[in-house]
């Protein structure tokens, strides 16, 4: 009897030790903040259209953790980060970060009961990983991958694929065709302008 | 009995070292990453804003360097697309825009507001269902039999038991059938055709000459095509559109809005689905017929 739970009790410690393992895994950092946004968006509190500026707040601080906004801003200039100084690669991540939260944050807001599977993971390197999901909506399944980095002690998103398409890609063709004729401050009076719009 | 408790005993052990075995590989495979990061993630909750703003000073003085780690890189580079007329691309772009906005979308606003979700998604499927033959004949060009079975399979369940087309039996779990996303476009790409240049046309929207073939081809692979009178395959065409439409308005509103240049984001979008769905279909190829194979980049192609 006593051998039988011996046997029990060091498997039991065995998962001890593969859990923190796992944890830290990209997958998990992205299934955590996935479902850390999802459960601001469900949250009844935040729920009437008052709470729009809270449920933002909340959001801003879940994607903060959860994106690179380094790795990404400079993955979308490319070869033409080269060409900014400190001061404009600082202003254009700043800049970029408040153009794209305009842009999806109300397309994130209106999710609410659409569910996420998590299909894969990918390892590319030591550094460089990939997590699969699927949003299955009533009508429709959307594949949303996420590429991560791992650097400073975490693996955080750099880019996000939507149905095929690289968002850091889209925006650095964009970026292209406007530098390839000005000069960055050029672009980023384009982005100030943007923001001030919105 | 002796002999068979110590076969039991033996039993034990081996499985007990395999899972170790196992157990150990996973954790070597995975903790160079996790060793360090599991004590900073704390770090990273206690002084998340502190930490972000250390990093950044260091981390803007380095140079974008383009090496083997950037893996996606090279993605991107096969996924261009050249544009020797924008000219006639940009004016044919806003012609299609307000075509969006002023016919089609209102048009599918009002369908979707007397049609249920069920019933546009039922439609969806039918006409999706009368797409077969373009499907299954790409298939089989790409030498995919079994999509090409997948596909023949799909056609007469979905028919058969799915009335008709109007539901998706073939889908479910249980038999597990998905529709072969594919079409005479990614046929050419299949075999090495490049895209040549971006064209818009006028209602089709973002192409090129390569698939501008793929429209001409599946003209002639859709039976609706072949109804009588001559009108009546427009008018089914407009119906499919609006009602896929309804499916999905507000993308296009969002890709736009979130675009510097909608022009060029849209452009770039383009290229970078058609690619990566050339790619997909490469990949699946390659690991059904043997040869260097990405094994596990299978399953996900549908």
């Amino acid at each position: 009897m006593q051998k039988k739970w011996t046997g029990f009790f060091s498997v039991l410690m065995l998962f001890i030790f593969i859990v923190p393992v796992y944890a830290a895994a990209p997958l998990a950092v992205v299934e955590t903040n996935v479902n850390k946004v999802l459960d601001v968006l469900r949250d009844p509190k935040l729920k009437a259209p008052a709470a729009k500026d809270a449920k933002t707040q909340r959001l801003r601080v879940i994607y903060k953790g959860m994106f690179n906004e380094v790795e990404f801003s400079r993955r979308t200039l490319g070869r033409n980060w080269n060409q900014f100084t400190p001061a404009q690669r600082a202003e254009f991540i700043e800049l970029f970060e408040q153009v794209l939260e305009k842009a999806y944050l109300d397309k994130i807001l209106s999710y609410t009961n659409e569910k996420i599977e998590y299909t894969r993971e990918i390892l590319h390197s030591d550094k460089q990983a990939e997590v699969q999901t699927k949003v299955v909506t009533s009508s429709q399944e959307i594949p949303i991958f996420y590429r991560l980095i791992f650097a400073d002690g975490s693996w955080r998103v750099y880019d996000v694929v939507v149905e095929n398409v690289s968002l850091v890609q889209n925006y650095r063709t964009q970026f292209n065709d406007i530098l390839a004729k000005n000069n960055p401050e050029h672009l980023l009076q384009i982005l100030r302008k943007r923001v001030k719009e919105q | 009995m002796n002999i068979s408790g110590r076969l039991s005993l033996a039993k034990y052990l081996a499985v007990a070292v395999m899972m170790t075995i196992f157990f150990v590989a996973v954790g070597v495979h995975a903790s160079p990453p996790a060793a360090e990061s599991s004590e900073l993630k704390i770090v990273l909750v206690s002084s998340e804003a502190a930490k972000a703003d250390a990093g950044k000073k260091s981390v803007l003085d380095e140079d974008y360097v383009e090496d083997d780690e950037y893996y996606d890189d090279e993605a991107a580079q096969k996924a261009k697309i050249s544009d020797p007329i924008e000219p006639f691309n940009r004016v044919m772009y806003h012609f299609n825009d307000k075509l969006y906005f002023w016919v089609l979308k209102p048009a599918a606003q009002g369908y979707k507001f007397v049609v249920p979700e069920v019933g546009r998604v039922s439609v969806r499927n039918f006409f999706s269902n009368l797409r077969t033959p373009t499907r299954f004949v790409s298939c089989l060009l790409q030498a995919d039999f079994n999509g090409a079975a997948t596909e023949a399979g799909r056609f007469a369940i979905n028919t058969i038991w799915g009335i008709g087309g109007l539901l998706d039996p073939s889908s479910g779990q249980e038999l597990n059938l998905k529709k072969q996303d594919t079409d005479l476009g990614q046929t050419l790409g299949f075999y090495g055709v490049g895209h040549g240049f971006y064209i818009v046309w006028p209602i089709f929207g973002p192409s090129s000459p390569r698939d501008s073939a793929d429209i001409v081809g599946d003209y002639f692979l859709y039976p609706v095509s072949y109804l009588d009178p001559f009108y009546v395959p427009w008018c089914v065409r407009a119906y499919e559109e609006v009602n896929s439409t309804s499916l999905r308005i507000g993308d296009y509103e969002s890709l736009k809005d979130a675009a510097i240049d909608p022009y060029i984001a849209i452009r770039d979008a383009y290229a970078q689905y058609r690619a990566n769905k050339v790619k997909q279909r490469k990949m699946k190829f390659e690991s059904f017929w043997g040869g260097q194979t990405k094994k596990g980049n299978v399953e996900k192609q549908d």
